[in-house]
């Protein structure tokens, strides 16, 4: 009896202890830039993480921006404040590579075993992420490209069924969609992703030499050389024709609002958003999504990736290591990747998650209907020089140069060659300037 | 008003009506906005009259964002930076105003010049000094040559951190100065022939005569201080030490993104973010005016 | 503006001011300073190595056609919003000043404006001002594209020097009020009995006695204008459009921040600094001059 009690006693005691070591996990902090609603989708795959399991605990704290997860990491990083996980955009992806602020993704997980087959993301998107050598420096998260969403019902006012395939076809179809009383044929603003990115990767157009600034920091940008100078000019031409419309939050409604409450028939936009598309559209709208359309001429190649990734930063304990390797490792499973891609728009960043998926019946559910497109546009051919990836020292303020040109190209207030040799001309100041503070030093 | 005048007071209505309207309309816009749900508020353009979500918006932002604890951290902050600015301008003016040395104006200028380079501009630098609150002074002594051991002070994620900085700048001090300056000398001089020392001045005669100068500098301070977002959300990494404004600022993206913001929530947030200090505004309100006028002397 | 009576206690003195003195130095002078270092180096975003470039960077930003704009920008946006709310201000603080029936309401929604934090004000105006979402978009039924911040520069400039003005009007509104309900009511009296009329009395007693608050709020809102307009711009117009509200600051903050080159950033804090303590000066030289302290 008393050995039982004895017995007993040390058991409880046992476990007592136990579940106070429970208690005590390790912490480590993830900063994110997610905003909005996908930025609480991120809030909630962070908690499914710490449910899943007693050792950690990820801090998940959302930055207000990819632009302020960029930059006050930088901040926190001269600082010796630095989180452990960041999730840094692809226009980042150049800054942090010649940082030497962070510990390559492919270092890390041999350092702290995590079995991941790197051969098993889609190309297109490790390339992105990849030094030249190809080793992948940081782990993608939530990645999308871009696909045209197309208002069904305005273009059976035509008596058209399919989405246009090439840019022909669609400004064809724009201007019959006009005399049939379609207010607005095609949303647009002045972000350069989808017109210029997206454009001259699928189109095999060189945006810089040396390969997009893969091939080194002295790359020049040409861009106002090629198809998209043309393509440019068109679009103008569509916004004087009133068959396009500059739809940005300054002028009241995004792109997104304008085709989710039927003003816009077109936007080029982010997979990302099906999930906010099909939330918000007002109801009845019935809608759809398409590759992006191509120029007659030019054989259709891959899209870029777009999104972001996760990076591990230096500097931090073991202990932290540990728990972003078991975020890393959770993040990767393909349970993880159809929750992420349920919740939003987001597409698999690996093939066995979107066989996985495919198995689930995600792709058969209507609610997901078109998403699949993002993978084949993504894989529609492998990557070539040009659609590879950017790889262009602050790209963040390249973007901005190109955005104010073309703003005040569509504004009326210069021609457009001009304010695209212009865009060039300082978008290369940009690059000199990057490539003198990194004297020195070359792209990994 | 000491005559009638009849069109004249009739213009002036007018034009006061106008005045109102100008100013209430955005927040009449804001708390219209904050009644409907997610659809309705995304129409184009939206109703005029008040939706009936309004209680179910305010909650489900109120328990998201953590609100509760979110305006307590103002609260504290935003008390902590009036009381400290109060303290600390008062002081400095007096220093500058009734005492004769050589380097007061240039004591003056020094603490005025700190309103032209506001903190978004300097935010990096600061930021580095929030997080090693003695680095001056150690970069400065290992300029001479001195290891002092000098340790790291970390104000980061800390209301020390929220709220050094930001009593730092010189609105109070050219408030008080300005004010202290028309203080007739009589009243000095006065306390100086009875024999009463400056600090005795300061209690007994300015701090009685400032009482309402005080109400306005704390009225504006509470407001500038609350409504701050740029500084706490670049030195509060920790969610527990957020402030209310910044969550504000997380609910509406950018307009770059291209992600539409939760305008309905939004707005909800921006009112209940708004309340405060305009409830320190109401109930200042006498005191404030009366303490911008120059006491009757 | 000396004081005949001053104490003669300097540690004392030195003690009072000293508290300020640090924090100030501390949160302001030293990173100034470091600024002020950057400004004459280029330095990758993560730190670590400055190199000394001497005046590169500001050969740079004086070169730049788009800086010139956005000084140019940033004065006219000082000029306009200062002149529109220190005059509306002042017109409202007389109306209200004459306590007709009701003044106690307008006082108070006056000030309200300036309780609404920089994002609410940029969001509302945002809302309201729309070309096709707001209220005014009802203009653009009757004459279209007659208000459209989005494609036009004026019409950009206007609605960022409105929200700023409607902000700072109430704070100016409540310093000129007090101003004018400390002036003591014989003197108006006196006045109204030897003939003077409103307009009068408002020109020859209640203007000269303003004149201290006139300059006080001069100062602050010129001040206001070049350095605290940020939070306005980055919600409604976001510098464009194609720069058309390009503020000093804001630039600033754009080439910095999110352009990730802090020593660029750094020289033309510097600029905008050198320009406010300019204005500054001139306005505290010229005008306070002018200005009698009772």
């Amino acid at each position: 009896m008393k050995n039982a009690i004895i017995a007993a006693v040390a058991a409880s005691a046992l476990l007592g202890s136990s579940g106070a070591e429970a208690q005590q996990r390790t912490k480590f902090e993830y900063w994110y830039g997610l905003t909005g609603q996908l930025g609480e989708i991120l809030e909630q795959h962070c908690k499914r993480f710490n449910n899943s399991q007693q050792k950690f605990e990820a801090v998940c704290i959302g930055q207000g921006g990819y632009d302020k997860a960029e930059q006050n990491t930088i901040a926190a990083y001269r600082s010796k404040q630095q989180p452990t996980v960041i999730q840094i955009y692809d226009a980042g992806t150049v800054n942090f590579m010649l940082s030497g602020a962070i510990y390559p993704a492919n270092q890390f997980a041999k350092d702290f075993s995590i079995d991941i087959d790197w051969t098993n993301y889609f190309p297109g998107i490790a390339n992105y992420y990849a030094t030249s050598k190809g080793e992948m420096w940081s782990f993608p998260y939530n990645s999308s490209t871009a696909l045209l969403y197309w208002n069904k019902d305005a273009w059976a006012k035509i008596g058209k069924t399919k989405a246009p395939e090439t840019i022909e076809e669609w400004f064809d179809d724009l201007r019959k969609m006009k005399t049939a009383g379609v207010e607005c044929g095609f949303g647009f603003d002045y972000d350069t992703w989808m017109p210029l990115e997206q454009f001259s990767a699928i189109h095999n157009l060189p945006i810089a030499t040396k390969a997009n600034g893969y091939g080194g920091l002295d790359a020049e940008l040409v861009f106002n050389k090629t198809k998209f100078a043309d393509y440019m000019k068109d679009w103008k031409k569509l916004l004087d024709e009133g068959v396009a419309r500059i739809q940005t939050a300054q002028v009241g409604k995004t792109i997104l609002q304008s085709f989710t409450d039927g003003t816009c028939a077109s936007v080029l936009s982010s997979v990302a958003n099906h999930g906010v598309v099909g939330s918000t559209a007002k109801p009845g709208l019935n809608w759809g999504v398409a590759m992006l359309p191509v120029y007659k001429d030019f054989k259709r190649h891959n899209s870029l990736v777009g999104g972001a990734s996760l990076w591990i930063m230096q500097g931090k304990s073991p202990q932290e290591y540990e728990g972003a390797a078991a975020l890393m490792k959770f993040l990767s499973t393909p349970e993880e990747a159809l929750w992420y891609s349920t919740a939003n728009g987001y597409i698999p960043v690996t093939k066995t998650g979107f066989d996985y998926m495919n198995k689930n019946g995600f792709y058969q559910d209507p609610k997901h209907a078109g998403r699949e497109l993002a993978i084949t546009s993504l894989t529609f051919t492998p990557p070539t020089e040009n659609s590879r990836g950017i790889r262009l020292g602050n790209f963040t303020q390249i973007r901005a140069e190109i955005r104010s040109e073309l703003e005040a190209a569509f504004t009326g207030k210069k021609d457009m060659q001009v304010a695209l040799d212009e865009a060039v001309a300082r978008s290369n100041q940009i690059l000199r300037r990057f490539e003198q503070t990194f004297k020195g030093k070359t792209l990994p | 008003m000491i005559e009638r005048t009849p069109i004249l007071d009739a213009v002036t209505h007018a034009l006061m009506l106008l005045g109102l309207v100008l100013a209430a309309l955005p927040i009449v816009v804001v708390f219209v906005a904050s009644t409907h749900d997610l659809a309705t508020v995304n129409r184009v353009p939206m109703p005029l009259w008040p939706g009936d979500h309004m209680a179910e918006n305010y909650a489900r932002v109120w328990d998201k964002s953590r609100f509760g604890e979110k305006m307590l951290n103002s609260l504290i902050v935003a008390t902590g930076v009036t009381v400290g600015k109060i303290t600390i301008a008062a002081l400095s003016a007096f220093s500058i105003v009734y005492f004769r040395y050589r380097l007061r104006m240039v004591f003056f200028w020094l603490i005025f010049i700190t309103l032209m380079l506001p903190l978004e501009v300097r935010i990096v630098p600061t930021y580095a000094v929030a997080a090693d609150a003695l680095q001056p002074f150690r970069v400065i002594a290992g300029g001479f040559g001195l290891e002092l051991g000098i340790p790291q002070i970390n104000l980061l994620n800390s209301y020390a951190g929220l709220i050094l900085p930001l009593v730092a700048t010189a609105t109070g001090t050219f408030l008080y100065r300005q004010f202290f300056l028309t203080v007739p000398d009589e009243l000095a001089e006065a306390a100086k022939m009875d024999g009463a020392g400056p600090m005795r001045f300061f209690i007994d005669v300015l701090i009685p005569l400032s009482r309402a100068n005080m109400a306005a500098l704390a009225t504006i301070m509470f407001v500038y201080a609350w409504n701050q977002y740029l500084w706490p959300l670049l030195i509060t990494t920790d969610q527990k030490m957020a402030t209310a404004t910044m969550q504000l600022q997380k609910l509406v993206p950018g307009p770059l993104f291209g992600q539409p913001p939760l305008w309905n929530e939004a707005m909800a947030a921006t009112l209940m973010v708004m309340a405060p200090p305009l409830l320190v505004v109401v109930f200042m309100q006498g005191w404030f005016v009366k303490g911008l006028v120059a006491s009757d002397k | 503006m000396e004081k005949r009576a001053a104490f003669s206690d300097l540690r004392l003195a030195g003690a009072l001011i000293a508290p300020q003195l640090l924090l100030v130095f501390v949160f302001f002078y030293w990173p100034a300073a470091q600024a002020v270092y950057w400004a004459f180096t280029t330095q990758p975003p993560f730190g670590g190595s400055n190199e000394w470039v001497g005046f590169q960077n500001f050969e740079q930003i004086f070169t730049d056609r788009v800086y010139w704009n956005s000084v140019g920008i940033s004065f006219l946006f000082a000029g306009l919003s200062t002149a529109l709310s220190v005059g509306m201000a002042l017109l409202f603080a007389l109306f209200v000043d004459r306590r007709l029936t009701g003044y106690r309401v307008h006082r108070f929604i006056y000030f309200w404006p300036y309780a609404v934090a920089a994002p609410a004000v940029g969001l509302a105006f945002r809302f309201i001002f729309a070309p096709e979402a707001g209220f005014v978009s009802a203009v653009n039924q009757w004459v279209p594209g007659l208000w459209n911040p989005a494609l036009d520069g004026k019409d950009a400039l206007a609605l960022i020097v409105l929200a700023n003005s409607w902000k700072m009007m109430a704070y100016n509104f409540i310093f000129f009020l007090a101003a004018l309900q400390s002036i003591p009511r014989p003197l108006i009296e006196a006045a109204a009995m030897d003939g003077a009329g409103v307009l009068r009395r408002a020109r020859d007693i209640q203007f000269p006695l303003l004149a201290p608050t006139f300059f006080f709020l001069l100062v602050i809102n010129v001040t206001e204008s070049f350095v605290d307009s940020f939070g306005i711009v980055d919600i409604t117009t976001g510098g464009g459009p194609a720069r058309a509200t390009d503020l000093m600051v804001y630039k600033i903050y754009s080439d910095g921040f999110k352009g990730l080159d802090y020593s660029m950033a750094a020289a033309q804090s510097i600029v905008l600094m050198g320009v406010v303590i300019v204005l500054t000066f001139i306005q505290f030289r010229y005008v306070e001059r002018r200005v009698h302290y009772s």
